[in-house]
């Protein structure tokens, strides 16, 4: 992206829709891979900032996604609750020490609403080392419906229901996706 | 007169019997030394033809139970036989033989009676204690002996004295009225002068005064008292003993009632290996009722005699299907619905009835108040029948034989035993001390259609020798030696009465054993060809080796071994026994197949089901398994069909799983198909019983399963009921994940209520569950059930005391949205959470408002899955319906609580993988031993699961 600003230096060309569009997606990218970040690093506080005040954030299985239904593994209404999550995870829970992978891909967007929500989905999988097994395994596979927007310009999801294809949770989800 | 011609004189020779029929009368014709003599054909004793017997000196022998007869007179001469018999006149014309069937032999007694007793003309006063067969014996044999003076008979029985031996077989084949069984008849009683006091128990004696006091109080003053009391059979010391439906078998009372069984049951199972045991099992496979046998020993009659015998009459039962189990233990008898379930150290055996015969204790009560000298076996008499006490006698049942058999003092316990102690009893108190040549100890049994008679007395540690074709088979005769002496002990002979003649004299023989006489010995302790066979059997059987391997700890409730959790063949079992056993598996809910042709993929246990609402509204759960070939046709999570097509070879089958249509059946052009005679109605997907509650639907595989109702009990119904209140239940989605542990460890981590606020420290941080909340930790009467109730208090209410307690108490740490936690109270119930444990596989989670049904569906013994239905009801908000969910973060494999369960249990089966032959320990609360529990910190309700468990396993 550096590149093509060297290209087009002129003001104008940044009004370039499908430049806004490189943009966007290059911010939306990055923002996953810090989201992505945050979590494999166990650094919750930092992921609940990640939420607008007003967010919804819900893991589900396809299963319930499917048919209307609306129980999720996570189902949090509103920052606050993020926020718990995050407290009782990082002071309360009892889980067995594991390192966390979380790799987003396939980010898609679905276009701009008029309130300036964005919409976009992308690709996700967590994989998971526990110590006592050499291997990693996929913990979750699924996809990402998410809304975005912009708080005092910064982007931040307003909404992110994560859809997983593996019905059988392997044991227990111990730290959010 | 109607004199007929019976029979040839040739057909009749010399020295022996012919049988014929005469106007329907069996008659018996014997020629001694030249003249014909007809004597009625059947013994009186039982029913065996006289014709087929032995004869010598004049009488005739009964082939079965030795009694004889005169054969001139008919007159009974011995043991069995009482009754005399009835002859007939004979005439002889040319080469015929004439008998007039109406007519009596010159010579006969039937018919006569003893001249009636003189009025005692003496004042000597005998009372008889016991109104059985050894007294009638004694009162035949004083009479007989001239004694003239009072009888007084007492009897606990309402019954004259009958004898017990047809309770086990006649009686209850319905071949032999009680009529027949009476030894002393009313008629008797007049004429013998004997007062009866019948149905009143002898409460107590006074040996000094002679007199005895009777239950209605009245005193009988004695010059010679026989105490001829009997005993009781020996009962079970275990739990479920005296359940209604388990039989011992003493009385007369006691036969009809294990008649009145017999005719309803299909199958029954029979503890002790002996010869009730053997007898009993043989009138019920003759009824048609199936057995199962339980004996303690490694071989059946192992404490009476060599297991090389004993195996002998396993074998003949065995041929005729009995299934008998050794080495068992019969742990424990449960009820299992109607039935009746017998624990043992391998199994429960599920059956109607369970009869027992283990055997008898003497009743010697009387004998201890007047100062006999008495053994546990007994009390203690001389040949004479005469106790240490003098002026006491006692005899049958309740005596020891007079003499040490193999250095113990024992008593015989049999019928002939009864009859000759009793009348040499009878002699010595009418004054006639002489004695009189004892005969050999005798038995007889008859079973599987053999009559096997016992001469001698014989011990487990006996030589012995077998002759005969097969082990088991008619003919066959079993000679028992003593090791030391090598002189003959006894003699067992199959349906070989000749056998036991010849065994008199073989047994006063001093000549030692000699083995081209008596065949090869093939068995003596230790070290015995029937011994190895026996060992390579039992080593062969896979139960045996489940015994041995799977012992469960010696403290009992209170550990619980690994093995529980980890074996494979131990989970196999469990499916069997548990999941496909006598038990209501949850599968649905109705909401989740509203309409018709709705269904859903399910399981019952590990199996695979498909709950499925057909066009009449009805639900059918059946197995999702084609049955051609096994294909798991069903593959949708759930949806709605009008058939279900299997994809392999298009087999379909309806809505309630019956097969409805085979393509190419009937083959193409001519060729090929179903056999013509296969039938559609044959080859339906398997069904399972299915009932449902309150919007639940549950599935057995179990054919007669009892109601739900009496499946879940009250207490158990009642929280269901609180639950599923009536409103129609609204499905809010899943959860479903895979747990790496044991499934039985769920049902503990929901039955151990201490780990609440230890491992979920979320609840305790917030104060939201302290151990001073009031709770309850129910278990139902059987221990399978449970339910894990709290009632929720304020956080603030927290007294200081509980926090200290509860480590994890952190005042200042709260929750930014709190109202998660709020409880609207919807529910008819004193409980604000609730975890009801449902055996075998279904958990109905109230954790205040968030609702759900979680369905165990174990894989192995290592690994179950779990699916979690969270439901609320028609017409909740829209507000309670997102209260619902909010509150659902605490539950399922993310849930602040549920993500911690699924860690614990992991731990818990990761332990024990790592340590071998490990224990786990559950000892809190020991003022309860299992069962509901008043306290958080207890695992009575854990103990009271496996409890349950071990009897269902039968280990």
């Amino acid at each position: 992206m550096d590149m093509a600003l060297k290209r087009n230096p002129s003001s104008a060309s940044l009004v370039d829709p499908r430049l806004e569009a490189v943009l966007l997606r290059h911010e939306i990218e990055t923002f996953n891979v810090r989201y992505a970040n945050a979590l494999d690093e166990q650094r919750l506080a930092d992921w609940t900032e990640m939420f607008t005040d007003d967010a919804t954030y819900v893991i589900l299985s396809r299963e319930n996604h499917d048919r209307n239904m609306p129980v999720g593994l996570i189902y949090c209404e509103g920052k606050g609750m993020i926020r718990d999550r995050a407290f009782a995870l990082s002071e309360t829970a009892m889980f067995a020490p594991r390192y966390l992978r979380h790799i987003i891909g396939n980010l898609d967007l679905l276009g701009d609403e008029r309130d300036g929500t964005i919409k976009a989905r992308a690709n996700y999988v967590v994989l998971q080392v526990l110590f006592d097994r050499p291997d990693a395994t996929l913990h979750q596979i699924g996809v990402y419906y998410d809304a975005f927007r912009r708080e005092n310009g910064v982007l931040k999801l307003a909404d992110r229901r994560c859809v997983y294809d593996n019905l059988l949770v392997p044991n227990a989800l111990c730290l959010p996706v | 007169m109607a004199w007929t011609r019976a029979a040839s004189l040739n057909e009749v020779p010399e020295g022996k019997a012919l049988g014929i029929e005469v106007d329907g009368i069996h008659i018996a014709l014997y020629n001694l030394d030249g003249k014909i003599y007809a004597t009625h054909g059947i013994c009186t004793h039982a029913l065996a033809l006289l014709a087929e017997g032995w004869i010598e000196d004049g009488k005739v022998e009964c082939p079965l139970h030795q009694g004889q007869f005169d054969i001139r007179t008919g007159k009974a001469l011995c043991a069995p036989v009482t009754e005399d018999l009835r002859t007939y006149a004979v005439r002889v014309e040319g080469d015929d033989i004439l008998i007039d069937p109406e007519q009596p032999a010159a010579e006969t007694v039937f018919g006569s009676r003893p001249a009636a007793a003189a009025p005692a003309k003496d004042a000597s006063r005998v009372v008889i204690v016991g109104a059985g067969q050894a007294a009638a014996a004694a009162i035949r044999a004083m009479r007989t002996a001239g004694f003239n003076g009072s009888i007084d008979l007492v009897g606990t029985e309402p019954h004259l004295p009958y004898e017990r031996p047809p309770l086990s077989k006649e009686f209850l084949l319905g071949t032999a009225e009680f009529s027949s069984s009476v030894r002393l008849s009313e008629t008797d009683a007049v004429q013998l002068g004997v007062r009866l006091h019948l149905g009143v128990a002898a409460t107590a004696i006074d040996a000094a005064q002679r007199q005895i006091t009777l239950a209605n109080s009245e005193v009988l003053a004695y010059d010679a008292l026989l105490l001829a009391t009997g005993g009781t059979p020996r009962r079970l010391g275990i739990p479920g003993a005296d359940l209604p439906g388990v039989h011992y078998l003493r009385t007369i009372e006691d036969a009809a009632a294990i008649g009145a069984t017999l005719d309803r049951a299909h199958h029954v199972a029979v503890i002790g290996g002996g010869f009730i045991g053997l007898e009993l099992a043989s009138t019920a496979i003759s009824r048609g009722v199936a057995v199962t046998l339980l004996e303690r020993e490694r071989e059946i009659m192992a404490r009476i005699m060599p297991a090389a015998v004993g195996r002998a009459f396993r074998i003949m039962a065995e041929r005729h299907g009995v299934d008998i189990r050794r080495d068992a233990r019969v742990i424990e008898i449960t009820r299992r619905g109607a039935r009746l379930g017998v624990v043992t150290g391998e199994d429960t055996i599920e059956v109607d009835a369970v009869l027992v015969g283990i055997g008898m204790q003497p009743t010697f009560d009387l004998a201890l108040q007047a100062g006999c000298t008495t053994t546990p076996a007994g009390i203690e008499v001389d040949a004479q029948g005469r106790t240490s006490v003098p002026g006491i006698w006692a005899a049958g049942d309740c005596a020891l034989y007079h003499e040490p058999v193999a250095g113990r003092r024992l008593s015989l316990q049999s019928w002939q035993n009864a009859e000759e102690q009793g009348a040499a009893a009878g002699r010595s108190i009418a004054g006639h001390n002489t004695a009189v040549a004892q005969k050999h100890p005798w038995f007889w049994t008859d079973q599987f259609g053999r009559n096997v008679q016992m001469l001698g007395i014989v011990s487990a540690e006996d030589h012995v020798a077998l002759a005969a074709a097969d082990e088991a088979g008619p003919g066959a005769i079993y000679r028992m030696f003593d090791k030391a002496t090598g002189r003959l002990a006894g003699v067992v002979a199959f349906s070989n009465p000749q056998a036991i003649r010849a065994a008199r004299a073989e047994l006063d023989s001093a000549t030692p054993f000699d083995p081209d006489i008596h065949g090869a010995i093939i068995s003596s302790k230790g070290q015995d060809g029937a011994d190895a066979m026996e060992a390579s059997v039992m080593n062969a059987n896979p139960g045996l080796s489940l015994t041995k391997r799977y012992i469960w700890p010696a403290d009992g409730l209170t550990r619980i071994p690994d093995w529980v959790y980890t074996d494979q063949a131990i989970y196999e079992r469990e499916v069997e026994k548990i999941f496909h056993g006598r038990t209501w598996n949850y599968v649905a809910l109705e909401a989740e197949v509203p309409n018709s042709g709705d269904f859903i993929r399910s399981n019952v246990g590990p199996t695979p089901v498909v709950v499925s609402r057909a066009e009449d509204g009805s639900i059918h759960v059946f197995e999702n398994r084609c049955a051609h070939r096994a294909a798991e046709f069903c593959r949708e999570l759930s949806g709605n069909a009008k058939e279900f097509v299997c994809p392999y070879h298009q087999w379909s089958y309806d809505l309630k799983g019956n097969l409805a249509g085979v393509p190419f059946r009937r083959g193409v052009g001519g060729k090929g198909g179903m056999p013509a005679d296969f039938r559609n109605a044959d080859h339906g997907l398997r069904r399972l019983k299915v009932t449902t509650h309150r919007g639940v639907v549950f599935a057995s595989y179990c054919d007669d399963m009892e109601p739900l109702a009496d499946y879940f009990t009250p207490e158990i119904m009642r929280e269901f009921e609180a639950t599923f209140d009536g409103r129609k239940l609204k499905v809010l989605g899943y959860y479903r994940h895979s747990l790496p542990g044991n499934w039985k460890l769920y049902h503990e981590n929901l039955k151990d209520p201490y780990h609440a606020t230890l491992l979920h420290t979320f609840l305790v941080t917030f104060g939201l569950l302290v151990a001073g909340n009031k709770s309850l930790m129910l278990a139902d009467p059987s221990g399978r059930h449970g339910v894990m109730a709290s009632a929720k208090s304020d956080g603030k209410a927290v007294s200081s005391d509980a926090k200290k307690e509860m480590r994890a108490y952190k005042e200042g740490m709260t929750l930014a949205e709190p109202r998660f936690m709020d409880f609207v109270d919807e529910f008819d119930s004193p409980w604000s959470v609730t975890m009801a444990t449902i055996w075998p596989n279904l958990i109905v989670q109230r954790e205040m408002n968030t609702l759900g049904v979680r369905q165990i569906v174990p894989t192995g013994p290592h690994e179950f899955i779990m699916k979690w239905t969270m439901f609320g009801f028609e017409g909740d908000t829209e507000e309670m319906t997102r209260h619902r969910l909010r509150q659902g973060n605490l539950m399922g494999p993310a849930g602040f609580l549920g993500l911690e369960d699924n860690e614990a249990i992991k731990f818990v089966q990761d332990g024990m993988q790592r340590v071998p032959n490990g224990e786990h320990l559950v000892k809190l609360d020991p003022a309860v031993e299992a069962g509901t529990a008043d306290n958080l910190i207890s695992e009575a309700a854990i103990r009271a699961m496996y409890k349950h468990w071990r009897a269902e396993m039968g280990l």
